[in-house]
């Protein structure tokens, strides 16, 4: 049964006093693409950390083609053949596509860099996954999704047989996806083998040969892509059942208030005559590739850039946003897509990371009343179900979707009324992200918050959404009740 | 996967190569060619002597010494860090190279390697704190800078050692076809540099490193042999403009490199370099290590008041950040 092209045999791993991982044995066979499935914290990432030689297993052997490897740095995997695609894109910002996916792998004559041969071969390699993405350019004039295909062809560039995908398609809509598609399929038939890392179930299912369960850090099974069902996928990983977040579609009476409404709003080289409106108490849905102009909408209207034409109003009022404060004081908030860099800060602790817009309502005479703070810290946190050790904790001892939750919690407590979220659910696991939907959802009806909510995920859109507005090249492509939507009617109308 | 079957030419055709002024305007060093160039032609016009040949040597040479230890900073700033013991370390380097010449009799050629090796050396102590030990860069070269600067003065009591002697004097005062010696040297440092930053691995892995370490990491460049090459070679810039300006001096003085620092910042900054790693360029240090002593010997040759050269240095900093700003919103 040892024909493991790569193998982890009781692998485990402790950061202090977590222990990350215990005793996990997995292996791939060559032509073989192996899904590995887990909420947040399961020890996926640093199962894969250990296989690209970026952490060392505290306890546990890996073994390549059934000889004892011992990685101390990437570099020794590399020259084992494994290579890693990391959740986040990680890629030299000033310097050019070729010379990324060329990084530290220089052709050389002699001491001095053969420049056409280096070129030549980035080239290759990149025509491997993407042909319209120029070589030339700087990777930081690229859009996220193109920055995530160059990650990839790094990795194929430095010829692996066993490749790690971490979450690839957390930044890829569907014609990205379709070509990392296309591209695993080949590697795969060249007799290579993939680890595969993914919240998305479905493209789980369509695409590995075996799917391996982790949870708290232990292997807990297999499942066979050809009988599993997404259920099965979610109760392995949970180890309890979960609830979905789609409840019935609700129909916004036609009588209800429209608290935002945008007429016209045109910025050039980004969308054009872009109209929609909000009612109070609905969550709209905005689907569309990356590059359809959706995030851009969403920051004009915001007043983080301005537009060409178009008017936008506010409670039936111009809205006159000249810049954030303005829509913040308006109740209009932005959560923006790249949660790390724009959303949180990582060195106060969750009470200020949620307190902080709101820090003028709990100002004292001469000092802060951070008793009154931490109280209202502490009605949201419970209102939200958001997990914490205390208030006091650093935001970063979070997980992801008690992060997000925590963002929102701020502007709930800024009384905001609108919010306008950004992938609000990227790369957090499935329950946390079933949850976060299921807040949304009472929280318009119990508060008459009205939420747009951007995401590149149709099935989510399709769960959470009232309404679901379809955006395509900077056009908006129609706005359709989720009750009548499906996953084709609403590719077809992007596409169309 | 093999590349062969996909060497055909791009199946797309991308936007074309932008213009060469477009290009020109990009490149990070454009801003301060235009305004050296802008300086040179008023400094030209408004005074008799300044194109004079005498006047255009010192000039150089007083570039080739910050110049020189600029070189290096750029290196260290390329990777993401910043050396403020440079000046001492220069100022230590050419007090142990007049030793070396003095009391120990080495031979005027060799007092020139040795010296470079034992500035190295000092850059070698930095980095391995810095790359091995991931220490701050600032606060580890703040302390060396102390100690380096320290030891000049335990090692000299504050006294000069002099004379040096008619053979070394060379390397300082002499002239090969009219061009200072220190201003042939600092130009060949500076190709050997451009060509290494451009044309080899080790350079192309230093903008990898200060542009994105933990992609170079992942990448599997020994990030830290590049930090500690970078740290190392700006110890080595640092004692050789040092030992040089002993030579021009004839004497080991214990003020050396003193005020090279900021200069070294400065003419780095002025050219283009980013202070966050990753972006910058010989050439743009070059230019600015230019552009400082052509303000220097302007102000000089304008009569104006000395006391006027430091506010109007900053004045320029500061418009070229402001220019780089602009630039960069395009």
């Amino acid at each position: 049964m040892n024909h493991f092209a790569f193998e982890a045999r009781s692998v485990s791993r402790s950061f202090g006093v977590v222990q990350a991982l215990k005793d996990v044995s997995i292996g791939i066979r060559p032509g073989e693409i192996h899904a590995l499935i887990g909420e947040n914290g399961a020890g996926k990432s640093t199962l894969m950390n250990i296989f690209c030689g970026k952490l060392q297993p505290s306890e546990g052997e890996l073994f390549r083609n059934g000889a004892k490897v011992s990685f101390h740095a990437p570099i020794d995997a590399q020259r084992a053949g494994v290579a890693i695609t990391p959740q986040e894109v990680n890629l030299v910002p000033n310097l050019s596509v070729a010379e990324n996916i060329m990084l530290g792998a220089h052709l050389t004559r002699g001491i001095a860099i053969d420049w056409r041969a280096t070129r030549k071969a980035a080239i290759d390699h990149l025509h491997t996954v993407d042909d319209t993405i120029d070589p030339r350019v700087p990777v930081s004039t690229l859009s996220k999704a193109h920055q995530q295909l160059v990650q990839i062809a790094r990795a194929a560039a430095t010829d692996a047989k066993i490749l790690i995908f971490d979450e690839p398609t957390a930044a890829l809509t569907y014609r990205e996806t379709e070509k990392l598609y296309a591209y695993l399929n080949a590697f795969r038939a060249a007799g290579g083998s993939a680890f595969y890392i993914s919240h998305r179930l479905d493209e789980i299912l369509d695409l590995s040969d075996r799917i391996s369960v982790l949870r708290d850090g232990r292997f807990v099974g297999e499942l066979d892509p050809s009988q599993a069902s997404k259920d099965d996928m979610v109760r392995m990983m949970a180890g309890r059942l979960v609830g979905k977040g789609n409840a019935a579609p609700r129909l916004m009476p036609d009588g209800a208030e429209t608290v935002l409404k945008v007429s016209s709003l045109t910025r050039r080289g980004e969308f054009e005559n872009v109209s929609f409106e909000l009612r109070k108490g609905e969550i709209l849905g905005v689907s569309g590739l990356v590059g359809s102009g959706r995030t851009e909408v969403a920051k004009c209207i915001f007043g983080l850039t301005r537009s060409d034409a178009g008017d936008i109003e506010l409670y039936g009022r111009p809205s006159g946003i000249g810049a954030p404060a303005d829509a913040i004081r308006q109740g209009l908030v932005y959560l923006p897509e790249e949660r790390k860099q724009e959303g949180i800060f990582p060195l106060l602790s969750i009470a200020e990371n949620m307190a902080l817009p709101n820090l003028g309502r709990f100002r004292g005479i001469a000092r802060m009343r951070s008793g009154e703070m931490f109280a209202e810290v502490q009605r949201l946190v419970s209102d939200l179900k958001i997990k914490i050790g205390h208030p006091r904790d650093r935001i970063t001892s979070l997980s992801g979707g008690n992060q997000q939750k925590v963002i929102i919690g701020r502007w709930l407590m800024k009384n905001s009324r609108i919010l306008i979220m950004d992938e609000p659910t990227r790369g957090i696991d499935v329950a946390a992200k079933f949850e976060i939907q299921r807040q949304l959802r009472m929280l318009t009806e119990s508060t008459g918050l009205s939420i747009i909510f951007i995401s590149s995920e149709l099935e989510e859109v399709l769960d959470v959404s009232d309404r679901i507005l379809v955006m395509h090249e900077g056009k908006v492509k129609g706005i359709f009740p989720a009750g009548e939507a499906t996953q084709e009617s609403l590719l077809q109308a992007a596409m169309s | 996967m093999t590349a062969e079957s996909h060497s055909a030419a791009p199946a797309t055709t991308f936007r074309p190569r932008p213009g060469l002024v477009a290009r020109f305007w990009r490149w990070e060093a454009s801003g301060i060619l235009v305004a050296l160039i802008a300086l040179v032609v008023v400094l030209s016009l408004s005074t008799d002597n300044f194109l004079s040949s005498y006047n255009m040597s010192v000039v150089a040479r007083q570039a080739a010494f910050v110049g020189l230890v600029a070189l290096g900073q750029t290196l260290v700033l390329l990777v993401g860090g910043i050396d403020l013991s440079v000046g001492a370390a220069a100022g230590l380097s050419a007090i142990v190279g007049s030793l070396l010449l003095t009391m120990f009799g080495v031979h005027p050629y060799l007092v020139i390697p040795l010296t470079m090796a034992f500035g190295l050396m000092l850059g070698l102590i930095n980095g391995a704190f810095i790359a091995g030990l991931r220490l701050n860069p600032f606060i580890v070269t703040l302390a060396t800078w102390e100690i380096f600067a320290g030891m000049t003065l335990v090692i000299t009591k504050g006294y000069p050692i002099r004379p040096l002697g008619e053979t070394f004097a060379v390397f300082g005062k002499g002239e090969i076809l009219g061009v200072p010696v220190p201003v042939v040297i600092f130009l060949a440092a500076g190709i050997i540099l451009i060509w290494m930053l451009t044309q080899t691995r080790l350079g192309r892995n230093i903008f990898a490193v200060g542009g994105n370490r933990d992609a170079a990491v992942l990448a599997g460049i020994r990030v830290k042999y590049v930090e500690l090459t970078a740290f190392a070679l700006a110890g080595m810039f640092a004692a050789l403009a040092g030992i040089l300006f002993a030579s021009r001096m004839d004497a080991g003085q214990p003020s050396v490199g003193e005020g090279w620092l900021m200069g070294a910042i400065t003419a780095a900054i002025l050219g283009g370099t980013s202070l966050r790693g990753g972006q910058g360029s010989i050439v743009g240090t070059m230019l600015g290590a230019l552009l400082l002593a052509v303000l220097a010997n302007g102000t000089v040759l304008l009569n104006v008041s000395g006391f006027w050269q430091r506010v109007i240095v900053g004045c320029v900093v500061l418009i070229a950040v402001l220019v780089d700003l602009f630039r960069r919103r395009d």
